[in-house]
């Protein structure tokens, strides 16, 4: 089939068959879902052990628990509703891996595990389990939380204990009351390298982009919808702060600061809840970059990657009617 | 549908991770240092987060404790009071003004005397509206 598809590729449009069909025996890729969960679980690993070095242990804590409940609660709805066991694919360790790395390391144990429960069995083990949630379950664990327990997702004052060498207040925040000039303490290398308050995992620019391209390479993630997501932050933070740049931050601020970076490569990314096709790919990616940047400017949120992700998850069927036209009619 | 091996990892993944994140939680939370590093003020102008280090430390401001905790000062007390314990978020008087105007006098006096850090005027420079 694939050296079919090669061949298929290097003919020239007129020597190209329109329609290729083979016959069983079939082969496989030998690619499983599992390989696809770890390996995405390892590139998501220099950001976090940046956040382990900055929070210590209240960091390791979160996440481990955060992990084995989401996969303790797939096992569980697996068994409740009497299905295949499918804690194997290594999907539910993910999505608690993911969910931890965007909560402050503070974040107490009930609300770890109420936000593993949202994620893996409201986000989706009933839509049917993987491949069939409409949504991406990390991001709806986090904006259900967020609009559940504002308080936990106040980086300030959930860090307020923490005794680090960078400044320490939330860019975000502070950029949205303060206004720019209370960016000043702030260099973007800095925030690139993650010396800046947020989530355990979310705030080292530089490992979230190795792990990001990672995946691409490995084509565990489409670059389309990360680098159109990308391009959409920095294409409406740039233009809104051309309009008024005492009270809107650069694009620079955008990219590197809050969840943009997870959000683009690891959240938005997401298979099941992510277009097909190509163009649809650009326009979900580009639409959810500028969502996010009106949240941010002129939203209630501080911080609005989840809820732009939720949106665009939303248009994303919708997206996909944007297709190919189909070879031959029916007569 | 899937492999022992998968299956295994899993299960192991789960055990090992909730032993060490139980653990973790018990035996090692944050402690808040004794001297506070920063402190947020829940009040209903809206939140205001004060950086109690920058402003006790030489390379910051370099205030000493007295400069703030007039208790230390007039033998009140041997240690620094959190402000609230005598300063009331509701009530006040001309001896014990209440914690906002005692807030407001101190951190937006001391402002204005050295022509630093937002003044009074401008509630949004502290305030999280």
């Amino acid at each position: 089939m694939l050296e079919k598809r090669d061949l298929l590729e290097q003919q020239t449009p007129l020597e190209q068959k329109k329609l290729i069909v083979s016959h069983a025996p079939f082969y496989h890729s030998g690619r499983r879902v599992t390989e696809r969960s770890y390996h995405t679980m390892l590139a998501a690993l220099p950001a976090l052990l940046l956040g382990f070095y900055h929070y210590g242990m209240p960091a390791i804590s979160v996440v481990c628990l955060s992990i084995s409940t989401a996969i303790f609660w797939e096992l569980a709805f697996n068994l409740v509703a009497k299905r295949t066991i499918t804690i194997g694919d290594g999907n539910a360790a993910l999505l608690g891996l993911l969910f931890a790395m965007l909560l402050p390391a503070t974040t107490p144990w009930w609300a770890v595990i109420t936000g593993t429960f949202i994620a893996v069995v409201v986000g989706k083990q009933i839509f049917g389990g993987i491949g069939s949630n409409a949504f991406n379950p990390v991001a709806l664990a986090i904006a259900i939380m967020m609009v559940s327990y504002k308080e936990l997702f106040d980086f300030d004052t959930a860090l307020l204990n923490y005794d680090l060498e960078f400044a320490t207040i939330y860019p975000l925040k502070a950029a949205k009351y303060f206004g720019t000039a209370s960016l000043d303490s702030f260099n973007l290398v800095d925030l690139f390298l993650g010396r800046q308050l947020g989530g355990i995992g979310a705030t080292f620019g530089l490992g979230l982009m190795l792990g990001g391209i990672y995946l691409m390479l490995r084509g565990f993630i489409r670059w389309e919808i990360s680098l159109t997501f990308l391009a959409g932050v920095y294409l409406a933070a740039f233009v809104f702060n051309l309009f008024d740049p005492v009270r809107f931050a650069g694009p620079g601020i955008h990219l590197l600061t809050g969840y943009t970076l997870i959000g683009a490569f690891f959240l938005a990314t997401e298979d099941s809840s992510s277009p097909v096709n190509i163009i649809p790919m650009l326009v979900y990616g580009a639409a959810g970059g500028i969502m996010v940047v009106l949240i941010r400017n002129i939203g209630a949120y501080v911080d609005g990657v989840v809820l732009a992700i939720l949106v665009i998850n939303l248009l994303s069927p919708l997206l996909d009617k944007i297709r190919p036209e189909a070879l031959g009619k029916v007569m | 549908m899937f492999s022992k091996k998968e299956s295994m990892l899993a299960y192991g993944l789960a055990v090992c991770l909730l032993v060490t994140g139980v653990v973790s939680y018990a035996a090692f939370p944050l402690k808040a240092p004794e001297e506070p590093l920063r402190i947020m003020f829940n009040v209903e102008a809206g939140k205001v987060l004060f950086d109690h280090k920058i402003h006790t430390v030489e390379e910051g401001y370099g205030l000493s404790c007295e400069d703030c905790h007039h208790e230390l000062l007039d033998g009140e007390s041997d240690e620094a009071q959190a402000c609230g314990e005598c300063h009331d978020p509701e009530e006040g008087d001309e001896e014990v003004p209440k914690r906002a105007d005692a807030f407001h006098q101190q951190c937006a006096g001391c402002h204005e005397d050295y022509e630093a850090g937002p003044v009074e005027e401008e509630c949004t420079l502290c305030h999280i509206l």
